[in-house]
Protein backbone atom coordinates (compact mmCIF):
# COMPACT_ATOMS: atom_id res chain seq x y z
CA UNK A 1 0.00 0.00 0.00
CA UNK A 2 1.21 3.56 -1.52
CA UNK A 3 1.70 6.72 1.23
CA UNK A 4 -1.71 8.65 -1.42
CA UNK A 5 -3.59 4.74 -0.24
CA UNK A 6 -2.62 5.13 3.86
CA UNK A 7 -3.49 8.74 3.95
CA UNK A 8 -6.89 7.74 2.05
CA UNK A 9 -7.58 4.81 4.27
CA UNK A 10 -6.67 7.36 7.06
CA UNK A 11 -9.32 10.10 6.32
CA UNK A 12 -11.74 7.33 6.02
CA UNK A 13 -11.55 5.74 9.11
CA UNK A 14 -11.00 9.13 10.80
CA UNK A 15 -14.34 10.12 9.42
CA UNK A 16 -16.28 7.24 10.27
CA UNK A 17 -15.18 7.95 13.97
CA UNK A 18 -17.06 11.40 13.29
CA UNK A 19 -19.89 10.32 11.97
CA UNK A 20 -20.22 7.68 15.12
CA UNK A 21 -20.65 10.24 17.45
CA UNK A 22 -22.52 12.34 15.79
CA UNK A 23 -24.61 8.78 15.82
CA UNK A 24 -23.78 8.54 19.42
CA UNK A 25 -24.91 12.17 20.55
CA UNK A 26 -27.72 12.50 18.03
CA UNK A 27 -29.64 9.80 19.39
CA UNK A 28 -28.58 9.49 23.06
CA UNK A 29 -31.43 9.46 25.88
CA UNK A 30 -30.50 13.13 27.04
CA UNK A 31 -30.96 14.60 23.41
CA UNK A 32 -34.06 12.95 22.28
CA UNK A 33 -36.41 15.76 22.96
CA UNK A 34 -33.96 18.65 22.43
CA UNK A 35 -33.38 16.33 19.05
CA UNK A 36 -36.89 16.95 17.95
CA UNK A 37 -37.83 20.11 19.09
CA UNK A 38 -36.91 21.91 15.44
CA UNK A 39 -39.50 19.53 13.67
CA UNK A 40 -42.51 21.16 15.98
CA UNK A 41 -41.09 24.79 16.12
CA UNK A 42 -41.02 25.04 12.07
CA UNK A 43 -44.58 24.15 12.31
CA UNK A 44 -45.75 27.35 14.31
CA UNK A 45 -46.99 30.45 12.55
CA UNK A 46 -45.40 31.51 9.71
CA UNK A 47 -45.89 35.43 10.76
CA UNK A 48 -42.33 36.38 12.30
CA UNK A 49 -43.63 38.17 15.68
CA UNK A 50 -43.30 42.26 15.88
CA UNK A 51 -40.95 41.85 18.53
CA UNK A 52 -38.79 39.50 16.44
CA UNK A 53 -38.19 42.09 14.01
CA UNK A 54 -34.64 42.70 14.13
CA UNK A 55 -31.61 42.08 16.22
CA UNK A 56 -30.00 38.61 16.66
CA UNK A 57 -31.83 35.95 18.18
CA UNK A 58 -32.91 36.62 21.59
CA UNK A 59 -33.24 33.26 22.70
CA UNK A 60 -29.60 32.38 23.14
CA UNK A 61 -28.66 35.56 25.19
CA UNK B 1 -53.68 35.04 3.52
CA UNK B 2 -51.22 37.91 2.46
CA UNK B 3 -47.82 38.00 2.27
CA UNK B 4 -46.09 37.63 5.24
CA UNK B 5 -45.11 40.88 6.52
CA UNK B 6 -40.88 41.25 7.47
CA UNK B 7 -39.42 38.91 5.23
CA UNK B 8 -38.06 39.62 1.71
CA UNK B 9 -40.27 37.92 -0.53
CA UNK B 10 -39.86 40.12 -4.16
CA UNK B 11 -36.73 37.89 -4.62
CA UNK B 12 -38.52 34.96 -3.73
CA UNK B 13 -40.97 35.36 -6.73
CA UNK B 14 -38.50 36.70 -9.40
CA UNK B 15 -36.58 33.38 -8.82
CA UNK B 16 -39.78 31.33 -9.30
CA UNK B 17 -41.36 33.04 -12.16
CA UNK B 18 -37.68 33.08 -13.94
CA UNK B 19 -36.65 29.60 -12.75
CA UNK B 20 -40.29 28.51 -15.10
CA UNK B 21 -39.17 30.41 -17.62
CA UNK B 22 -35.87 28.74 -18.24
CA UNK B 23 -37.82 25.83 -17.12
CA UNK B 24 -39.95 25.97 -20.32
CA UNK B 25 -37.24 26.39 -22.10
CA UNK B 26 -35.36 23.26 -20.78
CA UNK B 27 -38.35 21.03 -21.74
CA UNK B 28 -38.92 22.54 -25.26
CA UNK B 29 -35.48 22.13 -26.25
CA UNK B 30 -35.71 18.93 -24.85
CA UNK B 31 -38.73 17.53 -26.27
CA UNK B 32 -36.69 18.92 -29.72
CA UNK B 33 -33.86 17.44 -29.57
CA UNK B 34 -35.70 14.05 -28.60
CA UNK B 35 -37.41 14.55 -32.07
CA UNK B 36 -33.75 15.08 -33.52
CA UNK B 37 -32.74 11.57 -32.20
CA UNK B 38 -35.74 9.94 -33.34
CA UNK B 39 -36.09 11.91 -37.01
CA UNK B 40 -32.45 12.90 -37.55
CA UNK B 41 -33.66 15.50 -40.35
CA UNK B 42 -34.83 17.67 -38.17
CA UNK B 43 -30.88 18.74 -37.19
CA UNK B 44 -30.22 22.03 -38.33
CA UNK B 45 -26.78 22.42 -38.30
CA UNK B 46 -24.96 24.47 -36.88
CA UNK B 47 -26.98 25.63 -34.44
CA UNK B 48 -29.93 23.70 -34.31
CA UNK B 49 -28.27 20.39 -33.97
CA UNK B 50 -28.45 17.91 -30.99
CA UNK B 51 -24.68 18.47 -30.33
CA UNK B 52 -25.51 22.17 -29.77
CA UNK B 53 -28.45 21.58 -27.80
CA UNK B 54 -27.84 18.79 -25.80
CA UNK B 55 -25.63 20.90 -23.88
CA UNK B 56 -28.47 24.29 -23.56
CA UNK B 57 -31.17 21.61 -22.39
CA UNK B 58 -29.63 19.97 -19.41
CA UNK B 59 -28.21 23.94 -18.51
CA UNK B 60 -31.22 25.28 -18.80
CA UNK B 61 -33.00 22.26 -16.74
CA UNK B 62 -30.85 21.73 -13.94
CA UNK B 63 -29.47 25.52 -13.24
CA UNK B 64 -32.15 27.22 -14.72
CA UNK B 65 -35.01 25.85 -13.42
CA UNK B 66 -33.46 23.56 -10.73
CA UNK B 67 -30.75 26.23 -9.47
CA UNK B 68 -33.35 28.52 -9.74
CA UNK B 69 -35.91 27.40 -7.85
CA UNK B 70 -33.63 26.32 -5.35
CA UNK B 71 -32.18 29.36 -5.16
CA UNK B 72 -35.84 30.53 -4.31
CA UNK B 73 -36.90 28.21 -1.74
CA UNK B 74 -33.84 29.00 -0.04
CA UNK B 75 -34.54 32.30 0.30
CA UNK B 76 -38.43 31.69 1.31
CA UNK B 77 -37.47 28.37 3.78
CA UNK B 78 -34.23 30.19 4.82
CA UNK B 79 -36.18 33.43 6.03
CA UNK B 80 -38.81 31.50 7.70
CA UNK B 81 -36.92 29.03 9.64
CA UNK B 82 -34.41 31.42 11.24
CA UNK B 83 -37.43 33.84 11.56
CA UNK B 84 -35.81 36.72 10.19
CA UNK B 85 -35.21 38.49 7.14
CA UNK B 86 -32.59 38.14 4.07
CA UNK B 87 -29.57 39.32 5.09
CA UNK B 88 -29.66 41.86 2.08
CA UNK B 89 -32.52 41.96 -0.17
CA UNK B 90 -30.71 44.30 -2.31
CA UNK B 91 -28.12 41.78 -2.85
CA UNK B 92 -30.18 38.94 -3.59
CA UNK B 93 -32.17 41.44 -6.33
CA UNK B 94 -28.15 41.38 -7.46
CA UNK B 95 -28.21 37.59 -7.45
CA UNK B 96 -31.38 37.07 -9.33
CA UNK B 97 -30.18 39.70 -12.53
CA UNK B 98 -26.62 37.88 -12.62
CA UNK B 99 -27.93 34.24 -12.46
CA UNK B 100 -30.16 35.38 -15.42
CA UNK B 101 -27.45 36.88 -17.37
CA UNK B 102 -25.54 33.79 -16.60
CA UNK B 103 -28.32 31.68 -17.70
CA UNK B 104 -28.91 33.40 -20.42
CA UNK B 105 -24.96 33.93 -22.16
CA UNK B 106 -24.98 29.76 -21.44
CA UNK B 107 -27.69 29.02 -23.78
CA UNK B 108 -26.24 31.06 -26.27
CA UNK B 109 -22.40 30.42 -25.71
CA UNK B 110 -23.56 26.99 -26.02
CA UNK B 111 -25.78 27.34 -29.33
CA UNK B 112 -22.36 28.90 -30.69
CA UNK B 113 -20.47 25.52 -29.67
CA UNK B 114 -18.11 27.26 -27.14
CA UNK B 115 -17.74 24.28 -24.66
CA UNK B 116 -15.56 22.89 -22.49
CA UNK B 117 -17.04 19.21 -23.43
CA UNK B 118 -16.84 18.53 -19.79
CA UNK B 119 -20.65 17.07 -18.39
CA UNK B 120 -22.87 19.75 -16.40
CA UNK B 121 -19.90 21.72 -17.05
CA UNK B 122 -19.68 23.38 -20.28
CA UNK B 123 -19.72 26.88 -19.96
CA UNK B 124 -16.45 28.29 -21.01
CA UNK B 125 -14.42 30.42 -18.55
CA UNK B 126 -16.12 33.84 -18.81
CA UNK B 127 -19.64 32.74 -17.65
CA UNK B 128 -18.40 30.17 -15.67
CA UNK B 129 -16.64 33.00 -14.03
CA UNK B 130 -19.83 34.61 -13.25
CA UNK B 131 -21.47 31.81 -12.04
CA UNK B 132 -18.75 31.71 -8.99
CA UNK B 133 -19.76 35.37 -8.37
CA UNK B 134 -23.78 34.26 -8.39
CA UNK B 135 -22.94 31.25 -6.06
CA UNK B 136 -20.36 33.99 -3.66
CA UNK B 137 -23.54 36.43 -3.26
CA UNK B 138 -26.05 33.11 -2.75
CA UNK B 139 -23.66 32.14 -0.08
CA UNK B 140 -23.07 34.91 2.13
CA UNK B 141 -26.58 36.34 2.31
CA UNK B 142 -27.48 32.81 2.89
CA UNK B 143 -25.32 32.24 5.70
CA UNK B 144 -25.49 35.46 7.11
CA UNK B 145 -29.08 35.12 7.50
CA UNK B 146 -28.25 31.87 9.67
CA UNK B 147 -25.90 33.20 11.47
CA UNK B 148 -28.36 36.32 12.70
CA UNK B 149 -31.60 33.46 13.29
CA UNK B 150 -33.40 34.14 15.88
CA UNK B 151 -34.08 30.38 16.50
CA UNK B 152 -31.25 27.92 18.28
CA UNK B 153 -31.95 24.84 16.50
CA UNK B 154 -31.68 24.31 13.32
CA UNK B 155 -33.99 22.28 11.27
CA UNK B 156 -32.88 19.44 8.77
CA UNK B 157 -33.89 21.71 5.60
CA UNK B 158 -31.15 24.18 6.89
CA UNK B 159 -28.42 21.75 7.06
CA UNK B 160 -28.88 20.35 3.35
CA UNK B 161 -28.88 23.80 2.47
CA UNK B 162 -25.56 24.68 3.84
CA UNK B 163 -24.21 21.59 2.34
CA UNK B 164 -25.59 22.14 -1.07
CA UNK B 165 -23.87 25.97 -0.89
CA UNK B 166 -20.29 24.31 0.52
CA UNK B 167 -20.51 21.18 -1.73
CA UNK B 168 -21.33 23.09 -4.93
CA UNK B 169 -18.97 25.89 -3.93
CA UNK B 170 -16.17 23.17 -3.76
CA UNK B 171 -16.90 21.18 -6.76
CA UNK B 172 -17.56 23.81 -9.19
CA UNK B 173 -13.91 25.40 -8.00
CA UNK B 174 -11.70 22.27 -8.68
CA UNK B 175 -13.57 21.20 -11.60
CA UNK B 176 -13.68 24.35 -13.46
CA UNK B 177 -10.01 25.07 -12.83
CA UNK B 178 -8.70 25.46 -16.67
CA UNK B 179 -6.07 27.80 -18.26
CA UNK B 180 -7.89 30.20 -20.75
CA UNK B 181 -6.08 30.41 -24.35
CA UNK B 182 -8.43 33.23 -25.55
CA UNK B 183 -11.88 34.85 -24.43
CA UNK B 184 -13.61 32.05 -25.24
CA UNK B 185 -11.35 29.25 -24.70
CA UNK B 186 -9.87 27.65 -22.06
CA UNK B 187 -8.46 23.94 -21.48
CA UNK B 188 -8.60 22.07 -18.62
CA UNK B 189 -6.23 21.83 -15.72
CA UNK B 190 -6.17 18.40 -15.38
CA UNK B 191 -5.12 15.75 -17.82
CA UNK B 192 -5.67 12.10 -18.85
CA UNK B 193 -7.02 9.91 -16.14
CA UNK B 194 -6.84 12.35 -13.66
CA UNK B 195 -9.17 14.91 -15.49
CA UNK B 196 -11.77 11.84 -15.86
CA UNK B 197 -11.48 11.77 -12.17
CA UNK B 198 -12.19 15.41 -11.09
CA UNK B 199 -14.92 15.42 -13.92
CA UNK B 200 -16.97 12.44 -12.82
CA UNK B 201 -15.86 13.12 -9.06
CA UNK B 202 -17.68 16.46 -9.73
CA UNK B 203 -20.14 15.43 -12.50
CA UNK B 204 -21.98 12.65 -10.16
CA UNK B 205 -21.41 15.01 -6.64
CA UNK B 206 -23.61 17.69 -8.99
CA UNK B 207 -25.91 15.31 -8.85
CA UNK B 208 -25.69 15.23 -4.98
CA UNK B 209 -25.36 18.61 -4.22
CA UNK B 210 -27.22 20.32 -6.66
CA UNK B 211 -30.15 17.51 -7.66
CA UNK B 212 -30.40 15.62 -4.06
CA UNK B 213 -29.27 17.42 -1.30
CA UNK B 214 -31.57 20.54 -2.10
CA UNK B 215 -35.14 18.97 -3.59
CA UNK B 216 -34.25 17.13 0.23
CA UNK B 217 -34.01 21.05 2.15
CA UNK B 218 -37.20 21.40 0.44
CA UNK B 219 -39.01 18.10 0.45
CA UNK B 220 -38.67 18.37 4.10
CA UNK B 221 -39.72 21.55 4.51
CA UNK B 222 -42.40 21.51 2.54
CA UNK B 223 -44.25 17.52 3.45
CA UNK B 224 -45.03 18.63 6.84
CA UNK B 225 -46.17 21.91 5.58
CA UNK B 226 -48.67 20.67 3.11
CA UNK B 227 -50.04 18.02 5.29
CA UNK B 228 -50.40 19.92 8.38
CA UNK B 229 -47.91 17.49 10.61
CA UNK B 230 -44.27 17.49 11.66
CA UNK B 231 -41.96 14.66 10.11
CA UNK B 232 -41.88 11.54 11.55
CA UNK B 233 -38.59 11.74 13.21
CA UNK B 234 -35.80 14.97 12.95
CA UNK B 235 -32.97 12.91 14.54
CA UNK B 236 -33.75 10.25 11.88
CA UNK B 237 -33.32 12.83 9.14
CA UNK B 238 -30.17 14.58 11.23
CA UNK B 239 -28.04 11.08 10.84
CA UNK B 240 -28.88 10.69 7.18
CA UNK B 241 -27.75 14.27 6.49
CA UNK B 242 -24.40 13.57 7.69
CA UNK B 243 -24.18 10.21 6.03
CA UNK B 244 -25.11 11.13 3.05
CA UNK B 245 -22.82 14.15 3.07
CA UNK B 246 -19.56 11.37 4.67
CA UNK B 247 -20.35 8.95 1.67
CA UNK B 248 -21.74 10.65 -1.52
CA UNK B 249 -18.54 12.38 -2.04
CA UNK B 250 -16.49 9.23 -2.52
CA UNK B 251 -19.14 7.83 -5.22
CA UNK B 252 -18.05 9.68 -8.30
CA UNK B 253 -15.69 7.17 -9.59
CA UNK B 254 -18.49 4.48 -10.19
CA UNK B 255 -18.18 6.92 -13.54
CA UNK B 256 -15.16 5.24 -14.23
CA UNK B 257 -15.45 1.74 -13.70
CA UNK B 258 -13.13 -0.35 -16.23
CA UNK B 259 -11.67 3.13 -16.71
CA UNK B 260 -7.49 3.67 -16.10
CA UNK B 261 -8.31 4.37 -12.67
CA UNK B 262 -6.78 2.74 -9.58
CA UNK B 263 -8.88 -0.32 -9.32
CA UNK B 264 -8.98 0.10 -5.50
CA UNK B 265 -10.40 3.45 -5.89
CA UNK B 266 -13.21 1.77 -8.27
CA UNK B 267 -14.01 -0.51 -5.62
CA UNK B 268 -14.10 1.61 -2.92
CA UNK B 269 -16.79 4.36 -5.38
CA UNK B 270 -18.55 0.95 -6.06
CA UNK B 271 -18.77 0.17 -2.00
CA UNK B 272 -19.78 3.51 -1.01
CA UNK B 273 -22.45 3.88 -3.77
CA UNK B 274 -23.97 0.85 -2.15
CA UNK B 275 -23.91 1.77 1.20
CA UNK B 276 -25.74 5.55 -0.01
CA UNK B 277 -29.21 3.64 -0.27
CA UNK B 278 -29.27 3.82 3.92
CA UNK B 279 -29.49 7.28 3.70
CA UNK B 280 -31.15 7.85 0.95
CA UNK B 281 -33.81 5.41 2.19
CA UNK B 282 -33.67 6.94 5.33
CA UNK B 283 -35.04 10.19 4.00
CA UNK B 284 -37.76 8.04 2.01
CA UNK B 285 -38.68 6.30 5.50
CA UNK B 286 -38.86 9.94 7.36
CA UNK B 287 -41.01 11.23 4.24
CA UNK B 288 -43.58 8.05 4.46
CA UNK B 289 -43.72 7.74 8.17
CA UNK B 290 -44.62 11.04 8.39
CA UNK B 291 -47.89 10.22 6.57
CA UNK B 292 -49.14 7.70 9.15
CA UNK B 293 -52.73 8.56 9.68
CA UNK B 294 -52.50 10.99 6.77
CA UNK B 295 -52.65 8.84 4.25
CA UNK B 296 -56.08 10.24 3.09
CA UNK B 297 -54.39 13.04 1.81
CA UNK B 298 -53.33 11.22 -1.35
CA UNK B 299 -56.85 11.59 -2.89
CA UNK B 300 -57.49 15.26 -1.33
CA UNK B 301 -54.22 17.20 -1.10
CA UNK B 302 -52.62 17.79 -4.24
CA UNK B 303 -49.12 19.01 -2.65
CA UNK B 304 -49.24 15.48 -0.99
CA UNK B 305 -49.34 13.68 -4.53
CA UNK B 306 -46.48 15.84 -5.61
CA UNK B 307 -44.71 15.47 -2.60
CA UNK B 308 -44.94 11.67 -2.05
CA UNK B 309 -44.91 10.53 -5.90
CA UNK B 310 -41.51 12.69 -5.52
CA UNK B 311 -40.36 10.81 -3.00
CA UNK B 312 -40.82 7.59 -3.87
CA UNK B 313 -39.02 8.34 -7.33
CA UNK B 314 -36.03 9.31 -5.67
CA UNK B 315 -36.60 6.31 -3.50
CA UNK B 316 -36.30 4.12 -6.73
CA UNK B 317 -33.70 6.42 -8.16
CA UNK B 318 -31.49 5.27 -5.32
CA UNK B 319 -32.22 2.13 -5.69
CA UNK B 320 -30.89 2.26 -9.41
CA UNK B 321 -28.24 4.44 -9.00
CA UNK B 322 -26.27 2.33 -6.53
CA UNK B 323 -27.25 -0.89 -8.07
CA UNK B 324 -25.73 0.85 -11.53
CA UNK B 325 -23.02 1.19 -9.55
CA UNK B 326 -21.64 -2.29 -9.51
CA UNK B 327 -18.90 -3.40 -12.15
CA UNK B 328 -20.89 -6.27 -13.81
CA UNK B 329 -24.41 -3.97 -13.94
CA UNK B 330 -22.28 -0.62 -14.88
CA UNK B 331 -21.28 -2.66 -17.89
CA UNK B 332 -24.58 -4.27 -19.03
CA UNK B 333 -26.02 -0.86 -19.03
CA UNK B 334 -23.29 1.96 -19.95
CA UNK B 335 -23.40 3.78 -23.19
CA UNK B 336 -27.09 2.94 -23.55
CA UNK B 337 -30.38 4.31 -23.67
CA UNK B 338 -30.93 3.16 -19.70
CA UNK B 339 -29.11 5.70 -18.55
CA UNK B 340 -31.09 8.66 -19.84
CA UNK B 341 -34.29 6.64 -18.57
CA UNK B 342 -32.94 6.90 -14.97
CA UNK B 343 -31.40 10.85 -15.20
CA UNK B 344 -35.09 11.55 -15.98
CA UNK B 345 -36.53 9.56 -13.41
CA UNK B 346 -34.61 11.69 -11.57
CA UNK B 347 -34.88 15.34 -12.60
CA UNK B 348 -38.58 15.13 -13.95
CA UNK B 349 -39.91 12.29 -11.16
CA UNK B 350 -38.09 13.62 -8.04
CA UNK B 351 -36.38 16.92 -8.56
CA UNK B 352 -39.27 18.78 -10.75
CA UNK B 353 -42.35 17.06 -8.54
CA UNK B 354 -40.94 18.06 -5.05
CA UNK B 355 -40.90 21.67 -6.72
CA UNK B 356 -44.01 21.71 -8.39
CA UNK B 357 -45.28 21.29 -5.06
CA UNK B 358 -43.67 23.79 -3.59
CA UNK B 359 -44.42 26.66 -5.96
CA UNK B 360 -47.94 25.71 -5.75
CA UNK B 361 -47.22 26.01 -2.04
CA UNK B 362 -45.73 28.72 -1.88
CA UNK B 363 -47.00 31.29 -4.84
CA UNK B 364 -50.43 31.97 -3.38
CA UNK B 365 -48.90 32.80 0.29
CA UNK B 366 -46.25 35.52 -1.31
CA UNK B 367 -48.93 36.96 -3.80
CA UNK B 368 -51.65 37.06 -1.09
CA UNK B 369 -53.95 34.37 -2.66
CA UNK B 370 -55.54 31.18 -3.86
CA UNK B 371 -54.39 29.03 -6.47
CA UNK B 372 -56.61 29.19 -9.27
CA UNK B 373 -57.68 25.75 -10.04
CA UNK B 374 -57.37 22.65 -7.93
CA UNK B 375 -58.54 20.73 -10.75
CA UNK B 376 -55.54 22.03 -12.98
CA UNK B 377 -53.21 21.19 -10.75
CA UNK B 378 -54.48 17.79 -10.69
CA UNK B 379 -54.81 17.16 -14.19
CA UNK B 380 -50.96 18.81 -14.37
CA UNK B 381 -49.91 16.22 -12.03
CA UNK B 382 -50.87 13.26 -13.95
CA UNK B 383 -49.71 14.67 -17.45
CA UNK B 384 -46.29 14.95 -15.83
CA UNK B 385 -46.78 11.53 -14.04
CA UNK B 386 -47.54 9.84 -17.36
CA UNK B 387 -45.02 11.49 -19.46
CA UNK B 388 -42.49 10.61 -17.30
CA UNK B 389 -43.44 7.36 -17.09
CA UNK B 390 -43.51 7.17 -20.87
CA UNK B 391 -40.23 8.58 -21.27
CA UNK B 392 -38.47 6.44 -18.22
CA UNK B 393 -40.23 3.10 -18.87
CA UNK B 394 -39.32 3.51 -22.62
CA UNK B 395 -35.44 4.07 -22.18
CA UNK B 396 -35.56 1.29 -19.40
CA UNK B 397 -36.54 -1.01 -22.07
CA UNK B 398 -34.45 0.73 -25.24
CA UNK B 399 -31.47 -0.01 -22.60
CA UNK B 400 -31.63 -3.03 -21.86
CA UNK B 401 -32.71 -4.55 -25.22
CA UNK B 402 -29.46 -2.23 -26.30
CA UNK B 403 -27.04 -3.91 -23.78
CA UNK B 404 -28.51 -7.55 -24.75
CA UNK B 405 -27.49 -7.05 -28.41
CA UNK B 406 -24.35 -4.99 -28.06
CA UNK B 407 -23.12 -7.97 -25.81
CA UNK B 408 -24.85 -11.11 -28.40
CA UNK B 409 -22.11 -13.18 -29.45
CA UNK B 410 -21.53 -15.74 -31.68
CA UNK B 411 -19.41 -18.83 -30.88
CA UNK B 412 -16.47 -17.29 -32.29
CA UNK B 413 -16.95 -14.60 -29.99
CA UNK B 414 -17.58 -11.82 -33.11
CA UNK B 415 -20.08 -9.59 -32.31
CA UNK B 416 -23.57 -11.20 -33.42
CA UNK B 417 -25.36 -7.76 -34.02
CA UNK B 418 -24.20 -4.84 -36.21
CA UNK B 419 -24.56 -1.50 -34.44
CA UNK B 420 -26.93 -0.25 -37.01
CA UNK B 421 -29.12 -3.58 -36.49
CA UNK B 422 -29.17 -2.44 -32.41
CA UNK B 423 -29.91 1.46 -33.78
CA UNK B 424 -32.95 0.37 -36.01
CA UNK B 425 -34.72 -2.15 -32.86
CA UNK B 426 -34.97 0.95 -30.13
CA UNK B 427 -36.43 3.79 -32.98
CA UNK B 428 -39.89 2.58 -31.58
CA UNK B 429 -38.71 3.16 -27.97
CA UNK B 430 -37.48 6.58 -29.47
CA UNK B 431 -41.06 7.57 -30.85
CA UNK B 432 -42.65 7.00 -27.55
CA UNK B 433 -39.40 9.01 -25.46
CA UNK B 434 -40.65 11.96 -27.90
CA UNK B 435 -44.35 11.27 -27.20
CA UNK B 436 -43.29 11.24 -23.46
CA UNK B 437 -41.72 14.70 -23.64
CA UNK B 438 -44.89 15.93 -25.61
CA UNK B 439 -47.21 14.72 -22.68
CA UNK B 440 -44.75 16.37 -20.07
CA UNK B 441 -44.73 19.71 -21.68
CA UNK B 442 -48.71 19.68 -21.79
CA UNK B 443 -48.66 19.04 -17.94
CA UNK B 444 -45.76 21.83 -17.95
CA UNK B 445 -48.55 24.03 -19.42
CA UNK B 446 -51.04 23.60 -18.00
CA UNK B 447 -48.67 24.26 -14.43
CA UNK B 448 -47.53 27.62 -15.80
CA UNK B 449 -51.17 28.97 -16.84
CA UNK B 450 -52.64 27.72 -13.53
CA UNK B 451 -49.69 29.98 -11.82
CA UNK B 452 -50.07 32.48 -14.21
CA UNK B 453 -53.79 32.87 -13.46
CA UNK B 454 -52.87 32.60 -9.43
CA UNK B 455 -50.71 35.80 -9.40
CA UNK B 456 -53.31 37.70 -11.93
CA UNK B 457 -56.25 36.68 -9.99
CA UNK B 458 -53.64 38.26 -6.79
CA UNK B 459 -53.59 41.49 -8.75
CA UNK B 460 -57.51 41.45 -9.35
CA UNK B 461 -58.28 41.05 -5.84
CA UNK B 462 -55.25 43.71 -4.98
CA UNK B 463 -57.12 46.21 -6.96
CA UNK B 464 -60.91 44.97 -5.84
CA UNK B 465 -59.48 45.85 -2.28
CA UNK B 466 -58.15 49.21 -3.10
CA UNK B 467 -61.34 50.32 -5.04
Amino acid sequence: MDLASIYYLGVTIALFLIFAAIVARTYSKKHKARGEEPKYRMMDDDHPKETDKGGRDVRRK
Amino acid sequence: MNQQEGYADDVVKGFITWSMVWGLVAVLVGVLISFQIAFPQLNLPPYLTYGRLRPVHTNAGIFGWGIGSFMAFFYYITQRLTRTGIWSPGLARIQLWLFNLAIALAAVTLALGMNRSKEYAELEWPVASLVVVVWVIFAVNIVMTIVKRREEQMYISLWYILATLAGVAVLYLVNNASIPVSLTKSYSAYAGANDANVQWWYGHNAVAMVLTTPPLAIFYYFLPKATGVPIYSHRMGVIAFWSLIFMYLWTGAHHLLWAPVPDWVQTLAMGFSVMLIAPSWAAVFNGYFSMNGQWHQMRENYLVKFLIFGITFYGMQTLQGPSQAIRTFSAFIHFTDWVPGHVHMGTLGWVSLVLFAAIYYTVPRIYGTEIYSVRLANIHFWLVLAGQLMFSISMWIAGVQQAAMLNATNPDGSLHYSFMETMIEIYPYWHIRAMGGVVYLAGLSVFLYNIWKTVAGSKTHAAAQTA
